[in-house]
């Protein structure tokens, strides 16, 4: 037993040793351009590892503690910047399979999923990725909204308000993204679900059929609108979503990391304050115009409260690339990508759906088009973009919620977003606007009196009652804003299983009609 | 003074130019995207003779639109939902329903309802349920001078009282 024991600790040990080698070996050669050190024996050798390499340029050069943390920002933005990635490889690879013509595109998708290798395997990824990403902006926009990070604090040149309507372009981007290449497989689900988008458009006031004429170049859903939506997917958008992403990451840099960072600042400004002191910063940013966080004040990271970048952030990111890979790939082996019928501009599929996403607002777009597919997303968007404008308090950056007052305005905005949504799908269900009024004709009215201005009014009303309660335009957005979420989240649920043949209401556990595909 | 008057009109100048030499270069970028020439079907099209159309609504599938007779009368009705543009389904009714729209008493046959929001038209167009914001297109019909054949013009609205008798 003991001779055993020996035996062990003697191998170990020749393995431990083996590792140092390797480790002093890798240091010195070549390789340590591509793997870089894991375990720097200094501070300034983890600074070094992330201004030689190029990989991690963009990482700082020490990170806060706080910021590290994973129930702050779950990492959302890292995992949709790895889902775009990831989008962009696999997208890559379909370019060489896919012919944007209307003759071929639908047998081009046949063919990856039965006749190209694993063709199957990377439509699944490139689409669950897509759905993934949409989700995760999402949730993203909800992370920053609730933990006050949209603020610009008190670091110099900090402008987290930009970095914020950056994010909104960006939103609307990966939208306008996934849109695009929902119709490229040229299938049912892909043409009605672009005839019904592209219509809503249609809706703008004096301009909108012009729009839906440059969108589809032309007047139906042809070779002209699939070409369009094509080079818009695979190039145009893309490579401006590169673009904004750049920015997007530059901007936290220069804003100093994550908003969080306010956190540690005014724990640091509380202690007694110390002598200055000789620093170096390895920052990228040193040779940027202007004065960086450390530069100004090298006190706010020091060793109790952050740690070096490399390779405590670098293992983190790349943890929580791997995961999402893995999620995804594991994912692609059990849920299959749909392909339905070629398109066919004579049959409507009954019931014809937009994507998930968009299913919110075609359940207000069954309401009024105009409202519904205009003047809502329209205002969202708006509204969204100016939260940091209109929100000037530069308090509790970093705080989920704020305080304990944020945490009831959320409850508050909940409740009241579920309770009023509800009433609307229900009035829209239950009395229908046109048999309520079955004797006017006009438009206009149909276009006042429905469900969704209620919706939207209730909203207005939401802020207006909760910022005279406050005085606080911070606890009236999380109020609205949370209401939003909610009636973001039912609306689509409902859209995507509540409504049946005929747009009509079918509760879950009712089976659908079977209709007739074609009259 | 002076100069500052002269520098600011010249930041104004430079920046004019400098605009305009956008918009100009700009231009054919855009202009391209607006198509001259568009390889779609025509709008007027032969839709057969009209001795081939039976008693009641006739679906044009490739056109999406409605071929009604009654006796020698025809009519045309769009089959596109003026919502958001799906294709409606006739329901006819088993049987004939009397009703009254626009002041006019008439023998309903059947209503179209759309698939993808729930809109209801009555079988003469009006809209009745649902987002819907206008009622169905009606279409000019003649007759083909050459053949005698239903010539259907989509590019031609008429009103609802139209009818074309052979």
């Amino acid at each position: 037993m003991v001779s055993w024991w020996l035996t062990f600790r003697k191998k170990s040990l020749v393995i431990t040793d083996w590792w140092y080698d390797m480790r002093s070996e890798l240091k010195h050669s070549p390789w340590r351009q591509l793997l870089w050190p894991w375990k720097p024996e200094s501070s300034r050798e983890a600074g070094s590892a992330v201004v030689q390499n190029f990989l991690l340029h963009w990482f700082p050069n020490r990170v806060s503690l706080k910021s590290l943390s994973f129930p702050y920002s779950m990492y959302l933005g890292t995992i949709t910047l790895t889902l775009f990635l990831v989008l962009t490889v696999t997208g890559i690879f379909l370019m060489f399979f896919y012919t944007p013509s209307v003759e071929r595109a639908y047998w081009s998708i046949k063919d990856i999923e039965f006749a190209v290798s694993f063709g199957w395997f990377l439509r699944r990824v490139h689409r669950l990725a897509a759905h993934m990403m949409v989700a995760m902006v999402f949730l993203h926009m909800f992370r920053v909204f609730y933990t006050n990070a949209y603020k610009d604090g008190t670091t110099v040149g900090s402008k987290r308000s930009y970095n914020w309507v950056i994010g909104i372009v960006l939103l609307v981007l990966t939208l306008l993204l996934s849109f695009t290449g929902y119709l490229l497989p040229w299938d049912q689900l892909a043409f009605w679900a672009i005839t019904v988008g592209t219509n809503i458009a249609s809706n703008v006031p004096l301009i909108g059929e012009e729009i839906r004429r440059f969108l589809l170049g032309g007047t139906i859903i042809g070779q002209n609108a699939l070409i369009r939506f094509y080079v818009l997917h695979v190039a145009f958008l893309p490579l401006a979503m590169f673009g904004l992403i750049a920015w997007h990451m530059w901007r936290i840099r220069k804003d100093g990391g994550l908003a969080v960072i306010e956190q540690v600042r005014e724990e640091t400004k509380k202690q007694p304050p110390q002598l200055p002191r000789k620093t170096k910063t390895y920052s990228v940013l040193g040779i940027a115009k202007g004065v960086t966080a450390q530069v100004i004040d090298p006190t706010v990271l020091n060793d109790e409260n952050s740690v070096p970048s490399s390779p405590n952030l670098t293992m983190r990111v790349l943890n929580v690339v791997l995961l999402t890979v893995l999620v995804l790939t594991v994912l692609a082996l059990f849920v299959h990508a749909p392909l339905e019928a070629p398109a066919n501009p004579e049959v409507t599929p009954n019931p014809a759906k937009a994507p998930w996403y968009f299913l919110g607002l075609q359940e207000l777009v069954g309401y009024s088009a105009f409202i519904g597919g205009v003047l809502i997303p329209f205002l969202v968007v708006v509204g969204l973009a100016m939260i940091p404008f209109i929100d000037r308090e530069q308090t509790h950056l970093g705080i989920w919620f704020t305080n304990s007052t944020g945490k009831r305005w959320t409850w508050i905005g909940l409740l009241w977003g579920f309770v009023t949504t509800v009433v609307c799908v229900a009035i829209g269900v239950m009395f229908p606007m046109r048999e309520v009024f079955a004797g006017i004709e006009s438009q206009l009215f149909f276009e006042l009196v429905n469900p969704a201005n209620l919706l939207i009014l209730s909203f207005l009303g939401l802020y207006y009652v909760s910022f005279i309660k406050t005085r606080s335009h911070r606890m009236a957005g999380i109020a609205l804003f949370s209401a939003f979420v909610i009636s973001f989240i039912l609306l689509t649920y409902i859209g995507t299983a509540l409504r049946g043949p005929n747009w009509m209401f079918y509760w879950p556990w009712e089976t659908w009609p079977i209709h007739p595909i074609s009259f | 003074m002076e100069s500052k008057s002269r520098r600011s009109f010249l930041t104004r100048v430079i920046g004019g130019v400098l605009g305009l030499g956008f918009v100009s270069t700009a231009w054919p970028y855009v202009r391209s995207l607006f198509p001259n020439v568009l390889y779609e079907p025509p709008q007027r099209f032969k839709a057969g003779p009209p001795g081939n159309f039976s008693e009641g609504a006739t679906f044009l599938e490739d056109r999406r639109v409605f071929i009604f007779r009654k006796g020698n009368a025809f009519h045309a009705i769009s089959g596109v939902c003026t919502h958001l543009g799906c294709t409606v389904k006739f329901a006819p009714y088993q049987k004939p329903k009397e009703r009254t729209v626009r002041g006019l008493t008439y023998e309903a046959k059947g209503e179209f309802h759309c698939p993808c929001h729930g809109s209801k038209f009555y079988d003469e167009g009006t809209n009745f349920a649902g987002p819907a914001p206008r009622p169905l297109s009606w279409y000019s019909l003649e007759l083909s001078p050459e053949d005698g054949q239903l010539v259907v013009d989509l590019s031609q609205e008429v009103s609802r009282d139209y009818r074309l008798v052979v």
